[in-house]
């Protein structure tokens, strides 16, 4: 059995409608109309123990509702969902006891007190025995090498740094499934490096399942195995990175360096030119073109050196993204307004 | 919220200054109406402790040594009559958040906004209480008018309209000094970050001080000639006082004319106090 | 009783933790002490003022002076037990609820209220606690030494004053529960507390000042439907027994009715509360982030 599974889950918000200007001000005092947005729509999804999930999505696309929804915080409009046996809404503290979620934009440390404080805190609240305790933050705090400021107050710690006992805190009850949203948001590349590092470490040595969304593909193509793409509340994709950029980048980028400084000629025959600032030409190459291409290449130009990339990730994503919200016939437009009061 | 608003105002034509204020004060307007739920509770919960006023008075007026049924100088009837007034003073110079809100901007930097944007602050958040102040009215009216329907039986007599006057003048002054007043006390921001608990004070101070608990005639004269010499009792016990016919004659002239300097003092304080307040606050570079 | 022990424990931890907070920022502790303790030597001011001119609040109702101290004591008593364990968790509450930290909250492997209800301490508002129990120890000297009709202090009164004030509290904080539990529905609630304090305003007053046509029903309503006059008058009554002026004190379960129906009401409220509080959980739907 999956250590997670989700079926057929629904969640529905209604929405104040504000009518513009002073007038729909002075009757919305009265009568007030309301939409609903579908957050999370007949989602299905399965993950296994010990696999490292990322979701992936454009704002709003129902990412970070469903961590919600997995992690009990609300309740879903209908569907079920099973972790590790429990329903996550029923907020069973032996559930509470088994998971972590880390909410990058959100601060859950006593913004005034030294880290350590709010780690005693968790140590009694989740009932860690003192052994256990003082053995999980010395592993921690080497790991993260935050020894030093364990004792200074919170707001006096930079974001990377917060962002680290934030982790730390989730992680010292040795949760069995981590929830992570968007753990590297506004940090720079090298404390973002620090945390995938870590995360990546820790997740091999325990073995434990975590569930990440984030927009930086970098942390995503660094960590995770799979990824599900989640759009308008839907799942769109699920599968390895390897097989989305299969799928959504049919082209390759092939840059050139030529010995002459003279316009060459019959570029366009090639592929589409990206950009010619001589010595370097850039060219985009359909995939199974890219050999072909290569040795006329070398035919028709003399060339000091050549490469050839995959399209950026995060472009690939935006193709992915592009494609999934082009409307088919099937799809119904997620907001309606249903009611007014 | 609305600083977008404000940020596209380059022209310092008359027109479109009142066009700007216009805008502000409109969508401060939505602004507090958009939550209906806080808004409708707010307005009835504030006739509730003038009820317990009413009947504490009633227990030390039915136990007092009274002299003509009189304490203080004042009936029973005078006494209730004296603390509806208050609240009605009090509708005026109450300026819930101001203090707070100033303080929380700069604390929180967002006070670059306004020294950004050809806005001015005090300016800016003076049409924001006004639209406030009006929204509040509008709701409050019909419980204000039922309420002193209700209690007509407790108002001996109607003044005259020379004191009718004087007595919308000074509500007009009261809530002029309340928000300069309050303003100053958010201002102070800019030199100490947590202004919480001199906010507090004040508030201490003005409920025990400006009649708004009771009328400032039930001190010992010692006391009353000394808490007169503060601005305080115009935010709660002036108009009422004038109201009541307390204050009569040259003494009610002189009063207002001192209300009046008051006032301008705050305005003169304010303004000073913000600029030198962002002098300093720029010059540690925010 | 494990979980009463871990239970005591976290609570240990917060309120350590709040004096920490509370010693950092020393400066505004001692300002927020002398801002609160002023606001009672204030009142107390007022009081002293009105006496000069009265007898008794209430014409027969025996809130003399000494007794009427007792009864402010005891008010103090409670509010600054409310204001220093209770207060800075229901305003944190809403804001918790608009910036989506309930989250956080809801995570915790504990009990939802509990970690919601006693999270923080203000450590500041204690020093009105100390200053009540100076004015109640000068109120029941100057009772207990009256010339006519001094007050005898039975043991049981003893035990039992601190018991209802205990009840007093535990009213006190199922109301606040039940408000700030509606911030879940309102979204920003401002007014909070407002409304707090307008409602509990009526409970800080004798219930004998509640008298004539109007009055009655008042103090009917805020005796049986909404009790909030029971959490001081219970306890102040029963210790400084202002009937023992009047010819014939009546009966005992005249006196005694209040006390015995307040417990009722007190667990009444308590459970309330909870189920407010619970009721309220599942329609929580998490600021967007």
């Amino acid at each position: 059995m999956s250590i997670i599974e989700i079926k057929d889950l629904n969640k529905t918000y209604h929405v104040h409608q504000k009518k513009e200007g002073l007038w729909g001000s002075l009757t919305g005092l009265f009568r007030r109309e309301y939409k609903e947005v579908c957050a999370v729509k007949d989602l299905n999804l399965q993950v296994e123990q010990g696999e490292f999930v990322a979701f992936l999505g454009p704002n709003g696309a129902g990412k970070t509702t469903t961590l919600k929804l997995l992690s009990g915080v609300i309740n879903p409009t209908s569907g079920s969902v099973n972790v590790m046996g429990y329903v996550p809404w029923e907020r069973k503290n032996e559930y509470r006891r088994r998971f972590a979620l880390v909410m990058g934009q959100k601060n859950q440390l006593w913004w005034d007190l030294p880290a350590r404080e709010s780690f005693r805190l968790h140590q009694q609240i989740y009932q860690i025995d003192n052994k256990e305790f003082n053995y999980t933050l010395t592993e921690l705090s080497d790991l993260l090498q935050i020894g030093k400021l364990l004792d200074q107050p919170v707001r006096e710690l930079s974001l990377g740094e917060r962002m680290k006992m934030e982790l730390t805190a989730a992680l010292l009850h040795s949760p069995e499934i981590l929830f992570l949203d968007e753990p590297t948001i506004g940090l720079d590349v090298i404390a973002q490096h620090n945390i995938q590092n870590f995360l990546k470490y820790y997740q091999k040595e325990r073995k434990i399942t975590i569930l990440l969304t984030s927009h930086y593909m970098k942390d995503i193509a660094a960590l995770c195995q799979r990824v599900v793409v989640i759009a308008q509340g839907q799942l769109k994709y699920d599968g390895s990175l390897g097989e989305i950029i299969d799928q959504f980048s049919s082209t390759k980028e092939i840059t050139l360096s030529l010995d002459t400084n003279d316009q060459p000629t019959g570029l366009e025959d090639l592929g589409e030119v990206l950009e010619v600032n001589l010595p370097r030409v850039k060219l985009r190459v359909q995939r199974n073109k890219v050999a072909a291409c290569i040795s006329r290449i070398m035919d028709l130009y003399t060339v000091e050196d050549i490469t050839v990339e995959e399209l950026p990730l995060e472009e690939v994503i935006a193709n992915v993204f592009a494609h999934m919200s082009q409307p088919s016939d099937t799809d119904k437009p997620n907001e309606e307004i249903v009611s007014s009061r | 919220m609305s600083n977008t608003v404000v940020a596209t105002t380059i022209s310092h034509t008359i027109g479109h200054r009142f066009k700007v204020w216009w805008m502000i004060f409109k969508i401060s307007l939505e602004e507090r109406l958009a939550y209906r739920g806080d808004f409708a509770l707010g307005t009835l919960m504030r006739f509730l402790p003038i009820v317990t006023q009413i009947f504490l008075w009633g227990a030390i007026f039915s136990a007092g040594m009274t002299e003509e049924g009189k304490l203080f100088g004042y009936s029973y009837t005078d006494m209730v009559a004296y603390y509806l007034l208050t609240m009605l003073a009090r509708a005026f110079s109450s300026m819930p958040g101001l203090a707070t809100g100033i303080a929380a901007e700069i604390r929180s930097g967002e006070i670059k906004k306004y020294l950004i944007q050809p806005v001015d602050l005090l300016g800016y958040l003076f049409l924001r209480r006004i639209a406030h102040k009006v929204a509040y009215y509008a709701i409050a009216l019909l419980p204000f008018a039922f309420v002193f329907f209700l209690c007509r039986g407790y108002f001996s007599s109607f003044p005259d309209l020379l004191t009718f006057g004087a007595f919308l003048a000074s509500l007009v002054m009261g809530f002029l000094i309340g928000y300069y007043l309050e303003a100053c006390i958010g201002l102070v921001g800019f030199w100490f970050l947590e202004v919480g608990s001199l906010l507090f004070i004040y508030m201490l101070l003005s409920f025990f001080l400006s009649g708004h608990m009771f009328p400032l005639d039930i001190l010992p004269t010692s006391v009353k000639t000394v808490i007169e010499l503060l601005p305080l009792k115009y935010l709660a016990y002036y108009p009422p006082a004038i109201f009541l016919g307390k204050i009569q004659g040259w003494a009610l002239v002189y009063g207002l004319l001192i209300e009046a300097v008051w006032l301008l003092f705050f305005v003169v304080l304010s303004r000073v106090m913000f600029h030198f307040g962002v002098k300093r606050y720029s010059g540690f570079g925010g | 009783m494990y979980w009463l022990k871990r239970y005591l424990n976290i609570w240990f931890a917060f309120l350590r933790n709040s004096l920490v907070r509370d010693m950092s920022f020393r400066n505004n502790f001692w300002l927020e002490l002398i801002a609160a303790s002023s606001w009672v030597v204030m009142n107390l001011g007022f009081y002293i003022l009105v006496y000069q001119h009265t007898e008794e609040i209430g014409q027969g109702s025996g809130w003399h002076f000494p007794e009427f101290l007792c009864f402010l004591a005891t008010t103090t008593l409670i509010t600054s037990v409310v204001q220093a364990f209770f207060m800075p968790n229901a305003q944190e509450f809403s804001e918790l609820i608009r910036t989506g930290g309930l989250d956080f909250v809801l995570l915790k492997p504990i009990d939802t209220q509990f970690l919601v209800s006693f999270r923080k301490v203000s450590w500041s508002s204690l020093g009105n606690f100390v200053f009540a129990l100076g004015l109640l120890g000068y109120s029941v000297w100057k009772m207990t030494t009256a010339e006519t009709d001094p007050l005898v202090l039975s043991p049981i009164i003893c035990l039992l004053y601190p018991l209802f004030v205990l009840l007093g509290i535990v009213m006190m904080y199922s109301l606040m529960m039940i408000l700030a539990a509606t911030s879940i529905w309102l979204g920003r609630n401002q007014t909070l507390y407002d409304f707090w304090f307008y409602i509990t305003n009526f409970s800080r007053y004798p219930k004998e000042i509640y008298s004539g046509a109007w009055g009655l029903p008042l103090q009917y309503l805020f005796l049986f439907v909404v009790p909030i006059l029971l959490v001081v008058n219970v306890p102040a009554r029963m210790l400084a027994a202002p009937f023992r002026h009047q010819e014939n004190p009546g009966l005992w379960y005249v006196e005694w009715y209040l006390p015995i129906f307040m417990v009722g009401a007190a667990v009444v409220s308590l459970s309330l509360s909870r189920a407010i509080f619970q009721w309220a959980l599942r329609s929580y739907r998490s600021s967007s982030s």
